[in-house]
């Protein structure tokens, strides 16, 4: 046996698969333990052999960044081994999701309880950009909760680096309700304001306990984002109406954040609002988010393990792979718990407006 | 990014934090001891495997040596700048492509792996791996006499060497990031830095050649690189970045800097050109009587292989079947259970 097959084979005999809990078109994952201590792990089985074009990007870039990647907001890759054609990513395992917690109605949120899950988010996010790479699908079932309530970003499988402004991007990316308005007129160009507007989104997701910006196909997303937070003047992002794809979609007035947030503290609407910058050059880092007021203000974060989470039960949720409204073609490989014997399925553009969202934001004087 | 404002949120840089610092990082001694050994071991086992073909016959077989290996690496790492300018990759491709191939082959022998094949995987991975892909079959349809099969087959293969260590940080990005901030400089010509800045770029394509990026930093590299081209830059670089300039004398000689950068130049001088045709044809011609028979298709050795790997999986299909078939008899055709018993193997593969 060659060496580096030996040193895979021992490899693989470190981790045992113990139960099927998720599948999909492109991947399996099973839940595991590591043989030695017995700790639980995710074990995500890539079916490799079937892509003609080899390791497919999305396996490439979630190995690749997360080999890299070392921080307690992040999902750590223990290790990667292969087994005949397959490839296996060894993660650690995490109980549930950001949205699961945000949709169990029988949670009640403190703002001690939100500003803990956001400043986690940052801390996350804060690395990644500051290990130069972009994250570009944050949304609440990618921020993955340890059982000790640590939120991690999970599902690197649209991630990327950046380094020189002015190379081009695809504006493809990012999951429809959580994408800035630069990617939907078309900006190639762009850089880690994308991740932060996510942030913002998630941020007033978790107050309202219903996605912030819902839209319904990309052209209505740029209105229902119009509608709520006001048409951008020129003067506010300069020169945005010369993106590629700029459709004008009307008028629509500034409402103050403080009419919908009706209970938020004045740091915290500032800090939503410094997420919520339309010009992608004024909008917070999030390095300067992490020095925010809001964080030093009362009441301080709350501990991680006395943040609410959902009951002990298994959920209904299927494996999510790919988000329908996102046009790219690898799966999310993001790894979390599910319940076994799931049928194979795959979430489409109407399954996800069937999320269950009571009302639009339509909040403005119209 | 400057790294001491980042002291209140980590200890480390973010380059200490690489696997490129943490796993591929080496002293000249111990890559010379990684390549010899790992000859020595290819050396027994291809030996082994001749014997097993037809013994006595490894007698007259002339192994190569690990210089013999290097040398045939450094053709083939000379190939791939040929073949980025054929295709228009970019230059992180090829740096990129010419890292895991050296990486490979402080994993792998070429009496195993031809490097050919080998670094035609390379650079269709570090395609990917940096976020240039092309499809398979347009990429091995440009490449004279290459299937698609010939980089699948090793596409694994080659991952699984690098330890699936796939960012690779580049001294071309650094001497960028030179001459970005060269341009701070007091009295700079645009003109003289542009023309250092050329020269570098030539010197870091040398040292692409070389063992440099198995030892040194790519910054270290670059600017060493830079004082090749222009050793006036780079040393007023050198002193803008130490103590208060007005006081600051010329950086002499004996700067500890300096220091760092003498054996990258000397190495970058004395090794970055292209090995000699004819000596590498030699090796060649040996490698295709040394080469390991386990690795060459329809060989005795390739077949006895084959029926090994066969007949353990048939072995394992045989259990699995008396698991489902126990099962089946236990009232639970689906055999659920199986999933209960908690020594699942990879032959849970059936779906694919």
């Amino acid at each position: 046996m060659d060496a580096v097959e030996k040193a895979n084979a021992d490899r693989q005999k470190r981790w045992a698969k113990d139960q099927k809990i998720g599948e999909g078109t492109y991947a399996v994952v099973y839940r595991g333990r590591e043989v030695a201590t017995g700790r639980k792990v995710a074990i995500k089985k890539i079916k490799v052999g079937q892509f003609k074009d080899g390791l497919d990007m999305s396996a490439i870039r979630e190995v690749k960044y997360l080999r890299e990647m070392k921080h307690q907001n992040v999902i750590e890759l223990l290790d990667v081994f292969s087994s005949k054609t397959n490839l296996n990513l060894v993660l650690e395992f995490l109980d549930t999701d950001l949205e699961a917690v945000i949709k169990d109605r029988s949670l009640v949120f403190l703002p001690a309880d939100i500003k803990a899950w956001i400043a986690m988010t940052f801390r996350g996010l804060e690395f990644c950009h500051r290990n130069w790479i972009l994250h570009r699908d944050l949304k609440p079932n990618n921020l993955l909760i340890s059982a000790n309530g640590q939120l991690k970003l999970a599902d690197f499988g649209l991630a990327r680096d950046f380094a020189d402004p002015g190379y081009k991007m695809t504006c493809q990316v990012i999951t429809r309700w959580y994408r800035p308005v630069e990617l939907l007129f078309g900006c190639r160009y762009y850089s880690t304001a994308v991740d932060i507007w996510s942030v913002g989104c998630i941020f007033a997701e978790l107050m309202l306990r219903i996605p912030y910006l819902p839209g319904e196909s990309d052209l209505d997303q740029i209105k229902t984002t119009f509608r709520a937070l006001g048409t951008p003047t020129d003067e506010e992002w300069p020169g945005y109406t010369k993106l590629p794809d700029y459709v004008s979609v009307g008028q629509f007035p500034k409402t103050p954040l403080r009419d919908l947030f009706t209970a938020a503290t004045p740091e915290c609407l500032n800090l939503l609002s410094k997420c919520l910058i339309y010009d992608p050059k004024k909008r917070i880092s999030a390095k300067d988010a992490l020095y925010h007021p809001y964080f030093s203000a009362m009441p301080y974060p709350s501990h991680p393990s006395k943040l609410p989470k959902p009951a002990k039960k298994e959920s209904n949720r299927p494996l999510e792979e790919v988000d329908g409204n996102v046009e790219f073609d690898g799966p999310g490989p993001a790894v979390r718990a599910n319940p076994p014997n799931k049928l194979k399925r795959k979430l489409s553009d109407s399954e996800l407006g069937g999320r269950p969202i009571a009302r639009k934001l339509d909040f403005t004087a119209m | 990014m400057d790294q001491a404002s980042n002291h209140s949120i980590s200890r480390t840089t973010v380059y200490e934090g690489s696997t490129q610092y943490r796993h591929w990082r080496f002293s000249p001694e111990q890559l010379a001891e990684t390549r010899a050994s790992l000859n020595t071991a290819a050396v027994a086992a291809i030996r082994e495997a001749f014997e097993a073909d037809s013994p006595g016959s490894s007698s007259q077989v002339s192994f190569l040596n690990a210089d013999e290996e290097n040398l045939l690496v450094k053709l083939y790492i000379g190939k791939v700048p040929q073949l980025c300018g054929h295709l228009h990759f970019a230059e992180e491709v090829e740096a990129t492509a010419i890292t895991y191939l050296k990486r490979f082959y402080l994993k792998n022998t070429v009496m195993d792996w031809h490097p050919k094949n080998v670094m035609l995987t390379a650079l269709f991975l570090a395609t990917k791996t940096t976020n240039n892909p092309i499809s398979l079959e347009l990429y091995t349809s440009r490449i004279p006499k290459t299937a698609p099969s010939d980089v699948l087959d090793l596409e694994f293969l080659v991952a699984q060497s690098l330890g699936f260590d796939l960012a690779a940080w580049h001294a071309h990005r650094a001497l960028w990031g030179l001459w970005l901030d060269m341009q701070n400089l007091p009295d700079v010509l645009i003109d003289d830095l542009r023309k250092a800045y050329d020269d570098g770029i030539a010197h870091v394509r040398a040292s692409r050649l070389t063992d440099a990026e198995l030892i040194y930093t790519p910054s270290q590299i670059a600017l060493a690189c830079f004082d090749l081209a222009s050793p006036h830059l780079a040393r007023a670089w050198i002193r803008s970045k130490q103590t208060s300039p007005p006081a600051s004398p010329p950086v002499s000689e004996e700067d500890p800097m300096l220091a760092i950068l003498k054996p990258i130049q000397i190495m970058i001088t004395n090794q970055g050109q292209l090995p000699e045709v004819e000596s590498v044809r030699e090796v060649d011609r040996r490698l295709k009587l040394c080469k390991n028979p386990e690795k060459v298709v329809g060989s005795n050795a390739y077949n006895k292989r084959l029926e090994e790997k066969q007949r353990k999986a048939d072995e394992k299909r045989k259990r699995k079947a008396e698991l489902v078939r126990k099962a089946m008899a236990a009232g639970d055709p689906f055999g659920s259970e199986l999933a209960e018993k908690g020594d699942l193997d990879d032959d849970d593969d059936d779906d694919d």
